[in-house]
């Protein structure tokens, strides 16, 4: 059985009156992609600095390979990477002078760049300043330089944000990779179809809580509703939609009256979405 | 401590450094402007004062006089005199009447044109004109006997400092200080950008990060004052005392280096700090270069200390013990600063 990566215990924070993460406890099994999810002031890059020992928190603790992060700061950010938000990247030094950099900070001899950078395509680039590269070459930089210290935990923030389709599936083939390796992912995305995709678990935060934590199957199964969705010839020529609920006492009686008394033209099944889900819960939207 | 990460952000800051054109051109060009600036100041102090004289007649007097540091350039009429006078060739002008001799002998008092620039201060005027009483008195065998001049503490006479180096601890602040405002911006580009965060989820604390930039601010403050005032001579007297004024110096400017940093959010806002920064912090440096400009209260300024002991050292080759003193109080400043700076930038850091 996999131990856990990360534990968090009612871990709290907060500025001044406002409280940013409220009592949150959750864990991470060794291995595992975790997605944490949440609208803009959720609470989750909050969560994040404190399980990075960026942050000490006021309240509860912060556990990461088994060691409490307040009191071993330096031990555990020596076996975990992380890609923040916002690239801040060294725009006047080339990707392997960044690189160099940080695996002289974690200590890592002998290092080699270049594999690093060919890994998450950036081969050919290398020695061009960053200040030159485009969004998405930066984010893979970023994606680069939280490897370099071949992390057993990886934090990644929002790593697809704004990409286009190529490098968006680079990078989420790189956390795939990452993951078989037996590193710990902890991804926070706005983007649930990538949640979906890449997750074990996915957590929903807002307003500081986690209202829900479960795998994606799980979620949809608990909160989501099932429903079957068709378009009918009208009366005067124009189709219309009907939707049916699905797994309720009165969905056969409702099927059965749509296919005797109506025209179907097209019928399929519809699945909840996590976002369906997170809406449900929280009664807004992840960009709300 | 953590000495690799600490060696690690040392170099980066240097490259990032010296790869910004601006910090790379200004530590290169301000050395030598400044010591450009210093070699084309005169090296001596000439004491004569050059006084301008139309004379139709020379009394001995005049003539006696040369000889006590005044020098008279003869004018050929009093219209050359004055013209000569507003050109700035002389500190004074003066036309004495050809009838002169004749005007002692009878007893009346001659009429003497004294001419200024408008720029000669007003106890120099004072002075001329007493000067030409004197010489009258003198004429008329009237003159003062006053004894040999007793001159008490040392005799200055042919020691004045050359003005080049009463500006050298000016020149020393000034490139101390443009050393730290390029640290500022390195610091707070690294807020601004937040790739001090990528830093710190690294093994590296914040005390490593304050001792890699203290380093950084010190090695650049103090290597490029030692590097002026050694090609400037500044170390010819009690180099181990200029060094040790420096080294401290370097620390104190580095303090400022954090408190600008913290106090800027970007370069311009660095850089407005930094220009009420170095115009406080060179105020002191006035009082060396224009003696008597700047009054007892600039010794709150903490500048003051390193501009006074690098001016009495490197111009008077004073030692330990008539600068000791001002040495604790640089050090008393310097921590203070540097504790105020880091704990503004730990503030806003967190």
């Amino acid at each position: 059985m996999a131990h856990d990566a990360i534990v968090a215990e009612e871990l709290t924070y907060s500025y001044g009156e406002l409280v940013a993460v409220d009592h949150i406890s959750f864990h991470v099994a060794e291995g595992e992609i975790l997605g944490f999810l949440g609208p803009n002031g959720a609470g989750k890059t909050t969560t994040v600095k404190m399980l990075t020992g960026l942050l000490k928190p006021k309240a509860g603790k912060a556990v990461l390979l088994g060691m409490d992060v307040a009191g071993n700061v330096e031990k555990v950010q020596g076996d975990i990477g992380v890609c923040f938000e916002d690239t801040n990247l060294y725009e006047q030094m080339s990707a392997v002078e960044n690189l160099k950099l940080f695996a002289r900070l974690f200590g890592i001899r002998p290092f080699d760049a270049n594999a690093l950078l060919k890994r998450v395509g950036l081969a050919g680039r290398e020695k061009d300043r960053v200040e030159t590269y485009s969004k998405g070459l930066k984010q893979r930089l970023m994606v680069a330089r939280s490897m370099v210290n071949r992390p057993r935990v990886l934090f990644l923030d929002e790593p697809t944000a704004g990409l286009d389709p190529t490098s968006a599936e680079a990078i989420r083939n790189i956390i795939l990779e990452e993951r078989e390796r037996g590193a710990t992912v902890f991804l926070t995305t706005h983007d649930m179809l990538e949640a979906d995709k890449l997750s074990d678990r996915v957590a929903f935060m807002n307003q500081g809580k986690i209202v829900a934590l479960d795998t994606p199957h799980n979620l949809k199964q608990q909160y989501g509703k099932r429903a079957l969705k068709a378009k009918i010839a009208a009366r005067n020529g124009e189709l219309e939609d009907r939707e049916i609920t699905l797994d309720t006492p009165e969905t056969p009686q409702a099927i059965r009256e749509l296919f005797d008394q109506e025209k179907v033209v097209t019928v399929h099944s519809e699945e909840a979405s996590l976002e369906d889900i997170f809406i449900r819960l929280t009664g807004r939207g992840l960009y709300g | 401590m953590n000495l690799r990460a600490i060696g690690a952000l040392i170099s980066k800051d240097f490259f990032l450094f010296f790869r910004n054109r601006f910090f790379a051109l200004m530590t290169a060009l301000g050395i030598f402007f400044y010591l450009a600036i210093y070699f084309l100041m005169p090296s001596s102090v000439d004491e004569t004062l050059v006084i301008g004289l139309y004379a139709p007649v020379m009394p001995p007097a005049f003539e006696l006089t040369e000889e006590e540091g005044l020098e008279f350039q003869m004018a050929e009429s009093e219209v050359a005199l004055k013209e000569a006078v507003i050109e700035g060739e002389y500190l004074a002008g003066i036309a004495l009447p050809a009838d002169i001799m004749d005007r002692f002998a009878s007893g009346q008092k001659p009429r003497v044109n004294v001419y200024f620039a408008s720029s000669v201060p007003e106890e120099m005027k004072d002075g001329v004109v007493v000067l030409i009483e004197e010489l009258a008195y003198q004429e008329t065998g009237l003159g003062l006997e006053a004894s040999e001049p007793e001159i008490l503490g040392p005799d200055m006479m042919g020691m004045q400092i050359p003005p080049r180096d009463r500006m050298r601890p000016l020149f020393a602040v000034f490139i101390m200080l443009f050393e730290v405002f390029g640290l500022a911006v390195l610091i707070s580009e690294e807020v601004e950008r937040r790739t001090i965060q990528a830093l710190l989820v690294t093994p590296m604390t914040l005390k490593d990060l304050f001792a890699a930039k203290g380093a950084v601010g010190m090695t650049l403050a103090f290597g490029q004052a030692v590097l002026f005032m050694g090609i400037v001579g500044g170390m010819s007297q009690q180099p181990l005392i200029i060094l040790a004024t420096l080294l401290l110096g370097g620390v104190l400017v580095t303090g400022v280096g954090f408190l600008l940093a913290a106090l800027g959010k970007d370069m311009m806002s660095v850089m407005g700090w930094f220009v009420i920064a170095l115009v406080i912090l060179v105020i002191p440096s006035f009082g060396v270069v224009f003696p008597g400009t700047v009054s007892g209260w600039a010794k709150v300024i903490p500048s003051y200390y390193l501009v006074d002991t690098v001016h009495r050292v490197s111009n008077f080759g004073a030692g330990w013990g008539d600068i000791g003193y001002n040495l604790l109080i640089l050090l008393g400043f310097a921590v203070a600063l540097v504790w105020i700076g880091i704990i503004a930038l730990r503030r806003k850091l967190q």
